[in-house]
Parts: C-alpha cells; structure tokens; sequence
C-alpha cells in the first residue's frame, strides 16, 4: 500500500454527464465501454445502448446506479494503473459497492448483484410514493423542528456540509418540507428525482430482506482501508462489510463527519472517482481538504 | 452595524469578482454588474453559501443563514451586482437585516 494521502470517493449516482471528467482521460472510453458491455449482459441488455448526452438513462433509477457503478469502476482500474493508491476509500452513499470493487472485496460482477438485489429488495418494500430532497442554508435543529412541527413523515438521512443536509421520505411530506424549509430561510431546497428514501427508516424491512439475498455472495477482506460513512469505524473484515451494505441502506449517513475524520487521520487530498464533481462541490466548507481533478491524476 | 466605506464597498467587488472568476473559471474581464450567476456563469447556491462564509470571516459577521435566507426570497439576487448589494447590507446589518424589511 502507498504512503500516499489520497482519499478515493465514490459517488452514488449523477444528474448530469454534460461535463463528466472522463472525456479528458486517456484510455477512458475503452474501459468504460468494457465494464458497460459486461453490466448490460449480467444484468439489463439495454445499457448497451447507454451515450453520455442522447441516451443516458438519466430518469431510470436503477440503470443510473449500473453506469455510474461502471464508471468509477473503469477510473478505478485507471488510478491503479497510473500507480495511485489511495489511503482510504469511501463509498457516498450506494457509492460503497465501486468502493468495495475499487478495494477489492468484490468482483464486478458481485458488486453489480448488489446492486440489483438492494434496488429489487427496497423497492418491492415500500407501498407509498416516497423521495429525497436536500436543504442548503438551515442547520439540523431548523430542519428537525419544521420536520416536527409539522408532523412530517421525513428524516434527515445525511450531512454533507455545517449547512447542507439530506432528506427522505413520504413524497406528499417532501414537498411541504421543501415549502416550510423556504419560509424558515434555507438559500436552496430541491426534490431529488429518486423514489427509494435511502437511508431511512422506512427501509428497515427491505434492507433485512436483501441481507437474506447477499448471503451466499463473495466478499472479501478490502486490500484498502475503506471508511464508513454511517459511524466512521473501519471496514476491515467480510462480515464487517456484510453488516454495512445492510446498515448502509436504512442508517443515516454523515458525510461531513467522515471528512473530518479523514482529515483528522492527515488525509487531505481527495479524488472523486465518478462522472460528476458534486462531492467537490460540497467539501468547499471543510478546511483543509482539497479535491483533485481526475484529468491532473490521469494526464 | 458597520458603516459601508468606500474601501469595504471595493473590497467586496473585488472579491465577489475574484471569486467568480476562479470558481466559474473565466476571465474576470469578462465579469461586470450585469453578469446573471446562474446564466452566465453557471453559480450555484453553494457558491453564494460559500461567499457568505468568506466574508463572515472577513469582517467577523454575526449573522445567521436563515435571516439570509428569509431576505433573498423577498429580495432574489440575479446578477453580480444585486449580489454584491446584498452582500454590503448583510455586512452592514448583519443579524438585523430583516428589519429592513419594517
């Protein structure tokens, strides 16, 4: 393992591939395109088909999730090519399962299967029209209160900045939210275009029966320390990483934390390793840490 | 409550162009009042978030984001120049702006 102080952050999906770093990285396309080709014959043939800007499946949930797995995996074999390891690797959100390939846990194909079985798990769960937001401007006494006040059926399920926080659940409620958010000063509200309220409670009981789906699936001990963002801990074993792709579905997250953490342990230089720079975009509000674009670490 | 001199109305400019330019990537020749952030430039609210921050700890604000906040949605900020406007009312009455609104 390097000596070096790079983090690897995976994202879980985008909005946008208008501008998505790997159009400037040599070898990039032949990687990716391998990597889709491979994700459209495992799982879902009309992946096959997936461009950048005419036909990107931006509006499909799980295809979204298929391509952006496939494109951090694709930059992931390219980092390690260029010889760049990272000191720890974090997984944002459904990130986790391209930071587990990335740390060599699981296969490809496993981490493809993943990601299949918690999308068919949680969604045939949940009998109501259900969504995510995120808030820029309030802190989490703001949101907790209007959420209280108001009796929604909502949850804060991550922090990603002082100020910057996200939310899930029952859709009718996340639009009032957004409503109340705007009267009680937040800068920005927005509905996020997802029907699963990842990392909430709502989703106890799919999360418990995708355990029972992933049991017989090959993971292995990560060559790389790969962090947690629910409570920061090391996911050093198997198990451990069994428990957390369960936990990681219906647990809230705390991305803020996690870079704290990760700057606490001297890791200041981090990497996003998928098609947007959105996670750039928030660690703006953490002092100290820089985020590399991938066409200066992959000229 | 701070009295806006010349030199703080500058320093704002300077720094609400300067900003823009590196974040946005263009040239900062290409910036001026009339510059719509979010057409223009392609600004976002976490920019605007982040320039709050910047100048809180410039001239040692004390402001909360949500008087910000309930402000713009009476007073929504488009260009560079209405920015750089509210900017210079929130450092000159911090807590206090939305008694402007009395």
């Amino acid at each position: 393992m390097s000596d070096n102080r790079y983090a690897f952050i995976f994202p879980a999906f985008t909005s946008d591939y208008t501008d998505h770093p790997g159009r400037d990285i040599p070898g990039f396309d032949v990687r990716f395109n391998e990597f889709l080709i491979k994700a459209a014959g495992y799982t879902d043939p009309e992946l096959a088909a997936f461009h950048f800007l005419e036909n990107s499946f931006l509006d499909h949930e799980l295809r979204t999730q298929y391509i952006t797995f496939s494109y951090s995996c694709a930059l992931s074999l390219l980092l390690r090519k260029a010889q760049l390891y990272p000191a720890i690797t974090a997984g944002y959100s459904m990130g986790i399962y391209a930071a587990l390939f990335d740390a060599g846990s699981v296969s490809f194909e496993t981490g493809l299967e993943l990601i299949k079985l918690a999308y068919q798990s949680l969604h045939a769960s949940l009998n109501n029209p259900f969504g995510m937001g995120t808030l820029i401007g309030l802190n989490e006494r703001d949101i907790q209160q209007i959420i209280e006040q108001a009796s929604l059926r909502i949850e804060i399920t991550n922090q990603n900045a002082s100020h910057s926080f996200v939310v899930s659940g029952y859709r009718d409620d996340m639009q009032r939210l957004m409503e109340l958010a705007k009267e009680e000063g937040a800068l920005h509200s927005r509905s996020l275009s997802v029907t699963i309220p990842y990392h909430s409670r709502y989703l106890e009981e799919g999360a418990m029966n995708f355990a029972g789906r992933i049991s017989d699936l090959e993971i292995s001990a990560p060559q790389t320390h790969v962090i947690s963002l629910i409570d920061q801990i090391s996911l050093t074993t198997p198990e451990i990483i069994r428990t957390e792709l369960v936990r990681n579905l219906f647990h809230p997250l705390n991305w803020y934390a996690t870079m704290e953490v990760m700057r606490a342990q001297y890791v200041t230089q981090f990497i996003e390793c998928g098609p947007s720079q959105a996670l750039a975009k928030n660690a703006r509000f953490v002092d100290g840490i820089r985020f590399f674009p991938l066409s200066a670490m992959l000229p | 409550m701070a009295s806006i001199t010349e030199t703080i109305r500058n320093e704002v400019k300077e720094t609400v162009y300067s900003f823009f330019a590196d974040e946005c990537e263009v040239d900062i020749a290409q910036i001026n009042d009339n510059t719509s952030i979010i057409n223009d430039l392609d600004g976002d609210s976490l920019m605007f978030l982040e320039l709050i921050e910047i100048f809180k700890k410039k001239y040692n604000l004390d402001i909360e984001l949500k008087v910000i906040g309930k402000y713009a949605v009476k007073h929504p900020v488009a260009t560079i120049g209405q920015l750089i406007e509210m900017q210079l009312l929130i450092i000159e009455h911090e807590n206090r702006l939305l008694d402007l609104e009395q």
